[in-house]
């Protein structure tokens, strides 16, 4: 353990410390992202920082993200070729990603270099110990997104909300609380994931009690006939056959928006937010690439990214972000989850799962 | 000698392939608690998994009464029209067989979950295509008439959608058998009926037992249709529960209780292998190919070749052309309503510009086909052994090979990762272990082969033996030419099996390894609802030729015969 410690502090101190060529080379990119104008992505100029970072990276040449799925992770390759041809990144998106990662490590086998999930799901991959100390704060990480000494970052966050397809759906048709949704004109009409629903339902039993939000979900699924599925809602929600899909996100129909559709989201009185992070796996098998990776994700240019793509923004310690600042505006109450309150709701999720289920 | 070689070498292969995943399903069953994988330092021997699936009382009150309707009802479906289609196909002038024959196996082609989503799209209660056409016809107002969110629905699409499976096992029964005895029972004044029960089912026992036991088992393991169709209306079968323990979302995902729930599936094996086996004891029963020469004839259908007509196009417009139609629709639109709509080709252009899809084309062309034809060989050969042979242990190779059946595909993927992962041979990560991980899938050739070599006379393997023939000349120019009908339909059937196959690709996927099927999942995990039905659409594109091709060569080398 200390010599992890110690590692992590040397690390760090390689990180901070910039070299007058790497500061040369920020320059050069700064110069040359100006001039060249007009770019498919919409760039900023490396920081001396990461341009060091990079120069590093680049004999390892790749560097491999693990996350969920496709949707999450699948962008930061294309981006890569365009902006870093130096790397390339690979990914695997899979919800067998953990158990995948777990069995690769035992077999002394180490393709993951950066871990990209969400906290809950992220404790199966850190209680092991297969996630090394970083230094997150030296990348711009505030001391509350820091978690397990430094092991993992807070990233971005699924914050969720009822969609609706608005060729389908006038925006003020849209009930502004959990508690309209049980209104009988909804009946018949709406559509949860059997995954999200109770994960969203556990946030709110965090401030409504375990109690009043099982009655809301029977409610909502027993007299309202909200159809549970484990197909993609977006299908149902198209073709018109449901008018609302209750507990997806913000990201969920930028994507769709992205994709040419013309989605809308309404965020609610409380608004679930269940937090992403990102760690470097303890046995990286290009360390400086992996490094580099994490460095650029933590840029707000990255972030940006994130949020335009995977639709996943960062509430929890960026106040500034455009979402952020619509919750505030609208007074709305996020919940997060953190180390602390994680046990709890992943408790509340098993026990609002079963409803979901039958 | 060199017969011996090869004999023993097909069993070791099949027993290296199947006991893999089988040894591991076994041991995961057992080992616990949730929050370790079954290998791992901290896990334990446990009972807790079984305690967990079999002590719910949920199990008891619900689950199994609807798997046993579910069962009961798609199996009873999917005999009635697959073996009129089959016999239509095989035995009678019907019109546009090879067409026909090609066409009806469409549903095989694509993955169940396209299908589902096809086919909600047609008749979900509330803007269902037919519903809509329906309700504008007759004036009425509201959700429905048609639901297919109910048990009914279910068991319809279910029988429907395994259809092609059977149909595929049946024709292979059908078209190796001799009409000569049907012939001799019309010439003896039996009516077409009487001839049908007492001569046709009858000779056929073990061609029709075989797939039936399949059906039977893939259909229990099913669970695309009862998570898309059987879920909403809440109806939960035996596989919701296998499905949400190994999709654990936030968690690990449970194999011990996953490989709990496939026990079941496994005891169902054993004891369907079983009564198989004692109801076709007596092989010699149903052997009605011998040296004496026959030539297939069909039966004329004359003033019923419309009713029959009417039957395939009714078959094909909904478990074909109409969610072709869906799919075609879907990448032509993105799946927008009617009113939305706008045609483009956008989605092919995206994605046939991409290397990465060619890539996976060219993968899953060499690990679909790599893995069927090591599955038939082994398969095929392993069948002869046990039927021909008097080698002590073939009746446990004929068990061990049936087992394959009853073992999860999320299973095989988990167990052939671990082993690889030990063993230094650089298959790790490659399309290559995408066909060892696809190729324990024996059962299905085993049965066919098995079903199609009683029906062969052993007598003309003698005479090509006291002719001076050996073991390979005589399996070469006698066993296999006969046998090609039932090896055909077997490489036909894993071939598109591994064509679709998404659980064992996403479990062991790379940058290198990429199938179409993965392709096509992370399409629609990203909403690109368009580009993954063009990738569907393609996948079909790509292999109906080769069905039709395939079809075309066994009618022409059986006119040839």
């Amino acid at each position: 353990m200390s010599k992890i410690r110690a590692s992590s502090k040397v690390e760090a101190s390689r990180s901070m410390t910039i070299s007058r060529r790497a500061a040369l080379l920020g320059g050069a990119a700064s110069v040359l992202a100006t001039t060249t104008g007009r770019q498919a992505v919409a760039q900023t100029a490396l920081s001396p920082q990461l341009a060091e970072l990079y120069e590093r990276a680049k004999p390892e040449g790749e560097v491999s993200i693990w996350g969920p799925s496709a949707t999450t992770i699948g962008w930061i390759p294309d981006i890569f070729a365009e902006r870093f041809r130096d790397i390339k990144v690979s990914f695997v998106g899979s919800e067998q990603a953990a158990a995948r990662f777990i069995t690769e490590s035992r077999a002394n086998r180490h393709t993951a270099d950066l871990w990209f999930y969400s906290l809950g799901a992220t404790l199966d991959i850190q209680s092991r110990g297969l996630l090394q100390k970083h230094d997150w704060a030296s990348l711009g990480a505030k001391p509350e997104g820091i978690f397990f000494g430094g092991e993992v970052v807070a990233m971005n966050n699924h914050v969720s909300t009822p969609i609706f397809s608005r060729s389908l759906v006038k925006d003020d048709d849209v009930p502004r609380q959990y508690e309209a949704l049980l209104d009988p004109r909804w009946k018949d009409n709406m559509v949860a994931s059997s995954f999200l629903l109770p994960r969203m339902a556990a946030y709110l039993a965090i401030e409504w009690g375990l109690q009043r939000t099982q009655k809301w979900m029977r409610a909502l699924i027993d007299d309202n006939r909200t159809m549970i599925t484990t197909a993609p809602v977006s299908d149902l929600l198209f073709s018109g056959e449901r008018r609302l899909a209750i507990s997806e996100s913000v990201g969920a129909a930028r994507r769709m928006n992205n994709a040419g559709r013309n989605v809308g989201y309404r965020l609610m009185e409380i608004v679930p937010c269940t937090q992403f992070t990102l760690a470097v796996t303890k046995n990286t098998p290009h360390p400086n690439a992996a490094r580099f990776l994490a460095a650029w994700l933590m840029t707000s240019e990255a972030k940006t990214l994130f949020s335009e793509r995977a639709g996943l923004s960062d509430v929890r310690t960026d106040p500034n972000s455009p979402l952020s600042r619509e919750i505030q505006a609208a007074r709305l109450k996020p919940v997060f989850e953190d180390v602390n309150t994680m046990d709890q709701r992943a408790d509340y999720y098993r026990q609002l799962s079963a409803i979901a289920k039958g | 000698m060199a017969g011996k070689l090869i004999l023993a070498g097909a069993a070791v292969v099949a027993i290296y392939l199947i006991s893999v995943p089988l040894i591991f399903l076994l041991g995961t069953a057992f080992r616990g608690p949730a929050d370790f994988l079954p290998f791992e330092p901290g896990s334990r021997w446990t009972l807790d998994n079984l305690w967990d699936v079999y002590l719910d009382p949920a199990l008891y009150r619900s689950i199994l009464p609807n798997t046993a309707i579910f069962a009961a009802g798609s199996v009873t479906i999917t005999f009635v029209i697959a073996f009129t289609l089959a016999w239509l196909v095989e035995r009678t002038d019907l019109p546009f067989r090879s067409a026909i024959f090609t066409a009806i196996l469409f549903p095989l082609l694509v993955p169940t979950v396209v299908l589902a989503i096809a086919w909600t799209l047609l008749c979900a209660p509330n803007a269902g295509w037919v519903n809509v056409a329906i309700r504008g016809l007759f004036g009425v107002q509201g959700p429905g008439p048609i639901n297919i969110f109910t048990m009914p629905g279910l068991i319809i699409c279910q029988g429907i959608a395994s259809t092609p499976f059977v149909f595929l096992l049946l024709c292979a029964a059908l078209r190796t058998m001799n009409p000569s005895l049907e012939e001799a029972s019309n010439t003896s004044g039996a009516s077409p009926i009487v001839t049908f029960f007492k001569i046709t089912l009858p000779v056929l026992r073990p061609g029709i037992l075989a797939p039936l036991i399949l059906a039977t088992l893939l259909t229990l393991e099913q669970f695309d249709l009862p998570l898309i169709i059987g879920f909403p209306a809440r109806v939960n079968v035996f596989t919701t529960r296998l499905f949400f323990d190994l999709n654990a979302e936030d968690q690990l995902p449970k194999y011990g209780s996953a490989a709990a729930v496939a026990l079941l599936f496994l005891v169902i094996a054993i004891l369907l292998l079983a009564l198989y086996n004692y109801m076709v004891r007596r092989a010699e029963r149903y052997v009605t190919m011998t040296g004496k020469g026959y030539r297939p004839t069909r039966l004329k259908l004359g003033r019923w070749r419309a009713p029959a007509l009417v039957f395939v196009g009714a078959y094909l417009t909904f478990a074909a052309v109409l969610p072709a139609l869906v799919l075609l629709w879907t990448s032509l639109t993105g799946g927008v309503t009617w009113s939305e709509a706008t045609l483009s080709w956008t989605a092919y252009e995206k994605l046939t510009s991409d290397p990465r899809f060619w890539k996976a084309v060219v993968n899953t062309f060499i690990v679909a086909a790599c893995s069927a034809g090591i599955a038939t060989l082994v398969g095929a050969l392993i069948s002869w052994q046990i039927l021909r042979t008097r080698f002590i242990g073939r009746n446990l190779l004929d068990f061990i090979s049936f087992l394959s059946i009853g073992i999860p595909s999320v299973i095989a993927g988990f167990a052939v990762m671990l082993l690889y992962l030990s063993l230094p041979i650089g298959v790790y990560g490659t399309i290559w272990i995408l066909v060892l991980a696809y190729s324990y899938r024996i059962a299905v050739t085993t049965r066919l082969s098995r079903a199609a070599l009683m029906q062969i006379h052993a007598e003309l393997e003698e005479a090509s033996s006291i002719s001076g023939a050996g073991w390979l000349d005589t399996i070469r120019r006698i066993v296999l030419p006969l046998m090609t009908p039932a090896l055909l339909s077997s490489f036909l059937l894993l071939f598109m099996v591994g064509f679709r196959e998404f659980t064992i690709p996403m479990m062991l996927q790379s940058d290198d390894n990429w199938v179409l099927s993965v392709v096509m999942w992370r399409l629609q995990n990203d909403r690109q609802t368009g580009e993954a039905a063009a990738v569907g659409t393609l996948i079909v594109l790509f292999v109906i030729p080769i069905i039709f091709l395939m079809r075309r060569y066994l009618l022409a080398q059986q006119n040839n015969d």
